[in-house]
């Protein structure tokens, strides 16, 4: 079995259908819209009128996310040899991504389960392999960065705000579901946060450059703007778990900024996407 | 009212463990360093295989699975100085190429349509070999001076059991077809040609033909 394996060669039953995050970005149904309609953002709420099936989509998000978040873990185990090495993982590492590929196979299971009570079929939903691509970095400390702080982050993030709506719409299961998954993922930032230390105590440019990947990856993982902090932000950057976690105020408010940056490129990128779509209307007319 | 001033015997009478048991510290620390070895190469492997299994019930239970053989390698990692081997990577070792010659067979299969093969080579070769190792060893290490050793066998087994039976039912859910049965029996005999070469997971005794007892006293 080869070592690294590109998301394109993830394998799925014929259920899945992939999506890329730039194809949905343009998706003329979205791009259409005017302006105003095709940005707005709108919190997660079952006061919403497609609150429920934005509930069910973002449980759909997680349930796929989960399987890439094992997989990722999974290929951490295999694709490095033991060693301190720059392309190599210690020992006590691969044992730590074991022990969190059994906790995401649990949230697959708890996902799979809970998509069933909110009357989700498999595959209902498209999938985006982004979360898996920053887990295929070929240095272990920079694979460790994206996969335990960025994406396990953006899984606090997420949690939480499920966890919320399970409150307002007075869902225990859910709720429960959900605040069992966020204590893990509290856990898997900690021990990437750990690692980096660790394996970088020595080496402030594999630092440096891991603390820049993440940067990279939590703006990615701020999906145009959908995570953060404005008030009509959908998913809410989660402070006080991700001080549970490990991250400091600044850290966290980097990541604000980040998600800032991220909704205005995605909306120029809409923009753009709009108008070259008119054109060609306009060309075919 | 007991009386605390009669004597009672070191050993209950139903407690009937022995000294000395077939294995001495340098015997028992070779046998738990290839452990530790084949324990890793396991839960690697079954890490990698998660992405590369479409069945979403198999990605979850190699998953979970991953886990518990990196949770027995620790155990023997944690074993391994207590017998005097104080650099651990010493020791972590294959029984020899043959062992090493299974494994890579064994982690050849990457296709998706190949799951039958991956878990066959697990769950109908090496796991069963690893359960027969470690019951010879704890049906044979001495119940008291290696009464450690015997209790993290214990925990593994269990493990080894339930696996074994988790990835047998899955194997039987996956064959559908004569041809499916065809393709399983011949990549498990090849697999246990490989497995009969080396010897078993700890090479030629794995499971019996012990040094002779007389390098322990007792």
């Amino acid at each position: 079995m080869k070592h690294a394996l590109p998301s394109e060669e993830l394998a799925r039953d014929e259920r899945f259908v992939r999506n890329s995050f730039m194809a949905r970005a343009a998706d003329p149904r979205v791009t259409a819209m005017p302006a105003e309609k095709r940005n707005q953002r709108m919190p997660l709420s079952p006061d919403r009128a497609d609150g429920p099936d934005a509930a069910r989509a973002l449980m759909h998000g997680i349930f796929t996310g989960e399987i890439q978040a094992l997989e990722g873990a999974g290929r951490t185990c295999w694709d490095f040899p033991i060693g301190d090495g720059p392309d190599e993982a210690p020992f006590e590492l691969k044992l730590d991504m074991a022990r969190q590929c059994w906790d995401e196979a649990r949230h697959c299971e708890i996902s799979v389960k809970l998509g069933d009570w909110m009357g989700t079929e498999i595959g209902e939903f498209a999938e985006s392999t982004f979360l898996y691509d920053a887990a295929c970095n070929p240095d272990p400390v920079l694979r460790l960065t994206g996969v335990n702080r960025a994406l396990e982050g953006l899984a606090i993030d997420v949690f939480n705000t499920m966890r919320e709506f399970a409150e307002k719409s007075g869902d225990p299961l859910l709720g429960y579901c959900e605040d069992w998954m966020l204590a893990d993922e509290v856990t898997h930032v900690k021990m990437g946060s750990d690692w980096l230390r660790r394996l970088t105590a020595d080496d402030p440019d594999r630092r440096a450059r891991a603390l820049e990947f993440q940067k990279v990856v939590d703006k990615l993982f701020s999906i145009g703007g959908a995570r953060g902090e404005e008030d009509d932000s959908p998913i809410r950057l989660a402070r006080r778990f991700r001080e549970l976690a490990g991250f400091r105020t600044e850290e966290i408010d980097e990541i604000a900024e980040l998600s800032l940056q991220s909704r205005r490129e995605l909306d120029s990128y809409r923009e753009h996407a709009a108008a070259k779509q008119a054109a060609a209307a306009a060309g075919e007319a | 009212m007991s009386d605390p001033k009669k004597p009672r015997a070191a050993f209950a009478p139903w407690d009937r463990r022995e000294i000395p048991g077939a294995f001495t510290v340098e015997e028992s620390a070779r046998r738990v360093g290839n452990y530790k070895w084949i324990e890793s190469r396991l839960f690697e492997v079954l890490g990698g295989w998660v992405a590369t299994v479409p069945e979403l019930d198999v990605k979850m239970r190699l998953g979970t699975h991953c886990y518990h053989h990196a949770w027995h390698a620790e155990l023997w990692h944690k074993r391994l100085p207590e017998l005097r081997e104080m650099n651990p990577d010493r020791l972590t070792q294959p029984a020899n190429d043959g062992i090493v010659a299974f494994v890579d067979a064994m982690t050849e299969p990457e296709a998706p349509e190949l799951t039958i093969e991956k878990l066959v080579g697990v769950y109908r070769v090496l796991i069963p070999h690893k359960i027969a190792a470690y019951t010879y060893h704890l049906n044979n290490t001495s119940t008291i001076t290696d009464a450690p050793t015997i209790r993290s066998l214990t925990f593994i087994l269990q493990d080894e059991f339930e696996d074994w039976r988790d990835g047998e039912m899955l194997i039987q859910s996956l064959i559908e077809s004569p041809a499916d049965v065809e393709r399983a029996a011949a990549h498990q005999a090849s697999l246990e040609k490989l497995m009969v070469a080396a010897g078993g997971i700890t090479g030629p005794g794995s499971i019996g033909t012990v040094p002779a007892p007389e390098a322990v006293t007792a």
